[in-house]
């Protein structure tokens, strides 16, 4: 479902992805850790088009997605759900508004709209919340309704950009295990962290990263973070 | 349709500042409204003091002045060619002076009137080429002096017009950076889940778009009531004491208007699409 070809990028001249190269299959549920200025965040955005590589090609769901035009980069976001860190809801607006936002935005006509909400809103466990504002929620919540957002469209891929970041351990292990449940449905996983007890408490894929480099990919992994140093 | 929502959202949350915008940009838009109006008037009369003036050609003698005529009608911008045959000027001088008894002296005459005050020199210099011709005589200080009014006020024209479009277009910007800036997250959220561009930037457009229609339609009702008070004082009275013919010079609004109308409509739209593009990276 996603896949690096020895995927180079630098800003400025300076490396921040040095030939990278990986496979994630359809349904498969991956971290992808490292310390800060690692390659993480930079290796998202090329997924999500952000950024295009330096060299080196990206392809989600058999697309070449370094090959698109600006025009088709929307198409290409509408296949993909992301999390952040920082939640990113709007305030003014109801939880089911939040999540109805997008789709409202994509013509999606309002019964359609309503249906698709509130099932997405039942597998983050936030149905009876829908007419509440982001700042009654707790942390946890709000992340759960980011990513009510991020799968309301049914994306086949699903990108988590440290989404355990501002939460507390309780509550990221909650938030992680809901992302697997969510893989587990036939949906792509990959969740950047640096969070090492939840990765460690998962045991699940884990690709490493250290100065811009895969040091290394392994199935039910753990986080060492004494490679990293 | 949900552009449009969007866009009176947008106008919603911008609140006190719409109004500092429209201000600035009607204030702008009469400015240049009136200075439009001004400039297409003044030019107006001017052209119609330089279609005044004409070219006075003296023939040669036993040279037929209607074949002469026929030649010259044939020159661009030439408007009428009119013939004073010599028998006519002797005895209108004969009339108006006491002159002696004396055979005719006087030339076959054309005058020649133009339709513009800049072809004044040029047609002068062709009739001078022709052989049939004696001598021309026209008011060459005056066409002259026509000619750089004329280019002056274009001149000043384009640049008040320059001006006020950079300074316009400065405040639309600054006023769509701010509601980019009050929607960041929104757009950002539009922006990665694949919204199209037109959706998150169409609003934007649109909202420069109806500054500047609202604008254009204070700015035309400033110039109107201007136009209305002012009219009948420059026509009867400052008109009135100028040595020349002025009938006919009177300017409508509506050409200003329209030109206010879609500087105002382009230049929002124009400076929200320029500032949308600048700060929203899709």
């Amino acid at each position: 479902m996603i896949r690096l070809q020895n995927v180079y990028k630098e800003y400025n001249g300076k490396p921040a992805l040095i030939d990278a190269s990986l496979h994630i299959g359809l349904g498969e549920f991956a971290f992808l850790v490292g310390p800060s200025g690692a390659g993480k965040s930079t290796l998202m955005r090329l997924l999500y088009r952000e950024e295009l590589p330096t060299r080196g090609t990206v392809t989600i769901g058999g697309i070449n997605i370094t090959k698109l035009s600006k025009a088709q980069v929307p198409l290409l976001r509408r296949r993909l759900g992301i999390v952040f860190q920082d939640f990113k809801l709007l305030p003014r607006q109801t939880i089911f508004d939040n999540v109805a936002y997008v789709l409202r935005a994509l013509g999606v006509d309002e019964i359609d709209v309503r249906r698709r909400v509130n099932s997405a809103l039942a597998i983050v466990s936030l149905a009876d919340k829908d007419d509440e504002f982001p700042e009654n929620l707790s942390g946890g919540e709000q992340q759960r309704v980011g990513i009510a957002r991020a799968i309301v469209n049914g994306p086949p891929v699903l990108l988590a950009d440290e989404p355990t970041g501002n939460l507390d351990p309780q509550t990221s292990l909650e938030i992680v295990q809901l992302l697997e449940r969510i893989s587990q449905r036939g949906t792509t996983v990959l969740i950047s962290t640096h969070d090492q007890p939840i990765v460690n408490a998962m045991r699940k894929r884990v690709i490493s990263l250290k100065q811009g480099q895969i040091i290394s990919d392994v199935d039910s992994g753990i986080y060492e973070m004494e490679a990293m140093k | 349709m949900r552009v449009l929502r969007e866009t009176t959202i947008g106008l919603r949350r911008s609140g006190w500042s719409n109004w500092l915008v429209i201000s600035i940009l009607a204030i702008a838009l009469t400015i240049f409204g009136g200075v439009l109006q001004t400039t297409m008037a003044i030019k107006e009369v001017v052209s119609s003091w330089g279609s005044q003036l004409e070219i006075s050609a003296y023939l040669k003698d036993g040279v037929e002045p209607q074949k002469v005529a026929k030649v010259i009608s044939q020159f661009p911008d030439v408007q009428i060619v009119e013939i004073v045959p010599k028998e006519v000027a002797w005895a209108e001088m004969q009339s108006n002076y006491k002159v002696a008894a004396l055979s005719n002296p006087l030339p076959n005459t054309l005058h020649v009137k133009l339709s513009n005050v800049q072809a004044v020199e040029k047609t002068a210099d062709k009739l001078k080429q022709l052989s049939t011709i004696e001598h021309i005589r026209f008011p060459l200080k005056v066409a002259r002096n026509l000619n750089r009014f004329r280019q002056f006020l274009e001149i000043a024209g384009f640049v008040v017009t320059g001006a006020l479009s950079a300074a316009t277009l400065t405040v639309i910007g600054n006023t769509i950076h701010l509601v980019i800036e009050s929607r960041q997250r929104e757009i950002e959220i539009l922006s990665l889940t694949g919204v199209s561009p037109w959706y998150i930037k169409g609003p934007l457009i649109l909202q420069g778009a109806s500054y500047g229609l609202a604008a254009a339609l204070i700015a035309g009702s400033f110039l109107f009531g201007l136009h209305s008070y002012m009219d009948p004082y420059i026509h009867d009275q400052l008109l009135s004491f100028l040595p020349m013919n002025n009938t006919g010079t009177e300017i409508s609004l509506l050409p200003t208007f329209v030109v206010v109308l879609t500087l105002g409509v382009a230049v929002g739209a124009g400076g929200s699409a320029w500032t949308s593009g600048r700060y929203i990276k899709i």
